[in-house]
């Protein structure tokens, strides 16, 4: 009953997590999943997972994302209605500050309460498809930038590069537009050598980036609608990447040729020095004939052992084992590759699993037996001597024992 | 617990046994290290990839819309061709074309179960070249198609012919993720 137990708990364990998995595999494709809403024939075709996160006061504009931007066909904007997940209502309504153009919904200037889910319906003769998006609008306090900002990233050293994102509807040209930039409050302008804005504004260039350079900045661009200025504000985190240096993987073993006999177990470990610095990220695994070894081997008679990582005297070491189990004639004729990669190379070394020949093993059944052969000859050999030695050559005895001799110790031992 | 020891016990456990012996004969390919890597990847006008209808995107993402950030994962064939994939290699990347069209996918298949030996999964091959900080992607089976977006947020990710015309980016940051 407790094995049971453990069985029923092992059991669960190890499913659990194969559940998970095919829920976060099935998550992607929901956006594409067809199923009608909303009473009519449409297609609900899902959440847009993007969601539009805007300042207050600030100019708005949705775009449906079920009309790809490369169709401008009139046809297709006229089809296209939207309307607030709370209200049955099409917008605009009699909402002055909101109205359609093209395939955008335009909300000027926006409130926070504007905030919620939008669905744009997209009709034409033959079919009709809906998507939901959320817009959320914030307070415009500097509380709210963090909330509501793009990650950019630079590396150090280099002349790093700021866009000011998603102004494309507020943009006709690329040089149009006036655009200033700030890093935290402070405004960064035209005499600032650090922080360049040539010729497009919406582009902000950090020479030679350093650590210091990370952090807030804000880019406003001022768009005027019938007469009225209002700010569009973009606010990015710019994180500054080091420069990893990765070492150069060394593959120290295994040699040309492994020795193996036939239908035995056979482990063949790859070993990987990695230098003497930090962890590292080379990855290290095990070909034959240039397939993977799971892909050669379906049914598991030849494996990939542990990804096993240490450090001896503080150098690093990755070593993963190619098991045979066992080893087989197909072997012999296969070309096995161990491979060690990371960012900053890539080395193999081939291998080939050759039998143990029958006069080799042979051999060494038979050297030890030669040996034996060979003490057993000599001291027979000996022993005649001795006796022999003995009847002739008897008075010489003596003076050895005096220790006479002491320099040839072998030779006491011997005539004892 | 009772009905465990009803007269189902026996089919129970050895179902049981049979599960977990398939469990410990995957075992070693569950746990084994995967020749996968994941690499953050963003053009050179900062804008990172996220799905939208089964399609890649290239776009600016803020705020709690950066978790959607899709980060590429990459086996390496040899020195300079490679798989990509997306979803933990489960999505890959891959050049087909069809009369004149030529088209970026993605396909439901297992980066790791590739083979760059079969004729059938050289779609899925490409090119990585790099220049200074940058690195692009041509495609192997669509030889001059280079991985590419647009100067525009929100657009697909897709293959150019003409890397060099002003519109398309074809530059990538390419970033071991940590």
């Amino acid at each position: 009953m407790f094995i049971l137990l453990v069985l029923v708990t092992g059991v669960s364990a190890f499913t659990t997590p194969a559940v998970v998995h095919t829920g976060r595999v099935s998550e992607s494709p929901v956006t594409s999943e067809k199923h009608p809403v909303l009473g009519d024939d449409c297609w609900f075709r899902g959440r847009d997972f993007k969601s539009e996160l805007r300042l207050e006061g600030e100019p708005v504009v949705l775009r449906c994302p079920l009309v790809p931007h490369s169709d401008t066909s009139s046809s297709s904007r006229s089809l296209l209605t939207w309307s607030k997940s709370d209200s049955s209502q099409l917008i605009p309504g009699d909402e002055p500050r909101m109205w359609v153009k093209d395939d955008t919904l335009w909300v000027l200037p926006a409130v926070q309460q504007d905030s919620g889910t939008y669905i744009c319906t997209f009709r034409n003769a033959s079919h009709c498809e809906q998507m939901s998006l959320e817009l959320k609008v914030f307070k415009n306090t500097e509380a709210s930038f963090p909330l509501v900002s793009y990650l950019q990233i630079s590396a150090l050293s280099s002349t790093g590069l700021l866009v000011c994102p998603d102004l494309k509807e507020f943009i006709s040209s690329r040089t149009d537009g006036k655009i200033q930039w700030y890093k935290g409050s402070i405004l960064l302008d035209k005499g600032n050598k650090k922080f360049l804005s040539a010729g497009d504004p919406t582009r902000l260039l950090i020479s030679n980036t350093s650590m210091g350079d990370a952090g807030y900045y804000r880019c406003v661009m001022t768009f005027t609608y019938e007469g009225k200025e209002y700010n569009i504000t973009r606010n990015i985190e710019l994180r500054v990447k080091g420069i990893t240096t990765e070492p150069i993987p060394v593959i120290i073993s295994p040699l040309e040729t492994i020795p193996a006999s036939l239908g035995s177990r056979l482990i063949v470990p790859c070993k990987v020095f990695l230098g003497t610095g930090t962890s590292s990220n080379t990855i290290v695994w095990w070909m034959a004939n240039s397939t993977f070894i799971s892909v050669a081997y379906p049914r598991g008679r030849v494996t990939e052992g542990l990804h096993h990582q240490y450090s001896e005297n503080d150098e690093n070491y990755v070593e993963v084992s190619l098991i045979f189990d066992p080893v087989t004639k197909e072997d012999l004729n296969t070309d096995f590759k161990c491979v060690a990669t990371n960012p900053r190379s890539f080395q193999s070394l081939h291998t080939t699993v050759k039998e143990v020949s029958s006069t080799f093993s042979w051999g060494i059944a038979l050297a030890p037996l030669s040996l034996i052969i060979l003490v057993v000859g000599a001291i027979w050999i000996r022993r005649r001597c001795k006796r022999q030695a003995g009847k002739t050559y008897g008075l010489t005895k003596l003076p050895t024992d005096n220790q006479d001799f002491p320099s040839s110790p072998n030779q006491i031992k011997e005539m004892k | 617990m009772e009905i465990c020891r009803g007269p189902y016990s026996h089919l129970i456990s050895l179902l049981l046994i049979l599960l977990f012996r398939s469990e410990s004969a995957g075992h070693p390919a569950g746990k084994r290290p995967c020749k996968m890597q994941a690499f953050r990847i963003w053009d050179t006008n900062q804008k990172t990839f996220y799905l939208r209808n089964n399609q890649l995107i290239a776009g600016y993402l803020q705020g709690p819309n950066t978790k959607l950030e899709e980060k590429i994962d990459m086996v390496p064939i040899d020195f300079r061709n490679v798989f990509l994939g997306i979803h933990g290699g489960k999505l890959c990347l891959s050049c087909v074309k069809s009369g004149d069209d030529t088209k970026l996918q993605l396909e439901e298949v297992n980066i790791t179960d590739l083979n760059k030996n079969k004729e059938e999964d050289k779609r899925f091959t490409f090119i990585r070249s790099e220049t200074g900080p940058t690195t692009s992607f041509e495609s192997l089976a669509c030889p001059g198609w280079f991985l590419c977006t647009t100067l525009e947020a929100d657009h697909p990710v897709s293959l150019t012919n003409t890397p060099k015309e002003p519109c398309t980016v074809t530059k990538f940051y390419f970033q071991e993720d940590q």
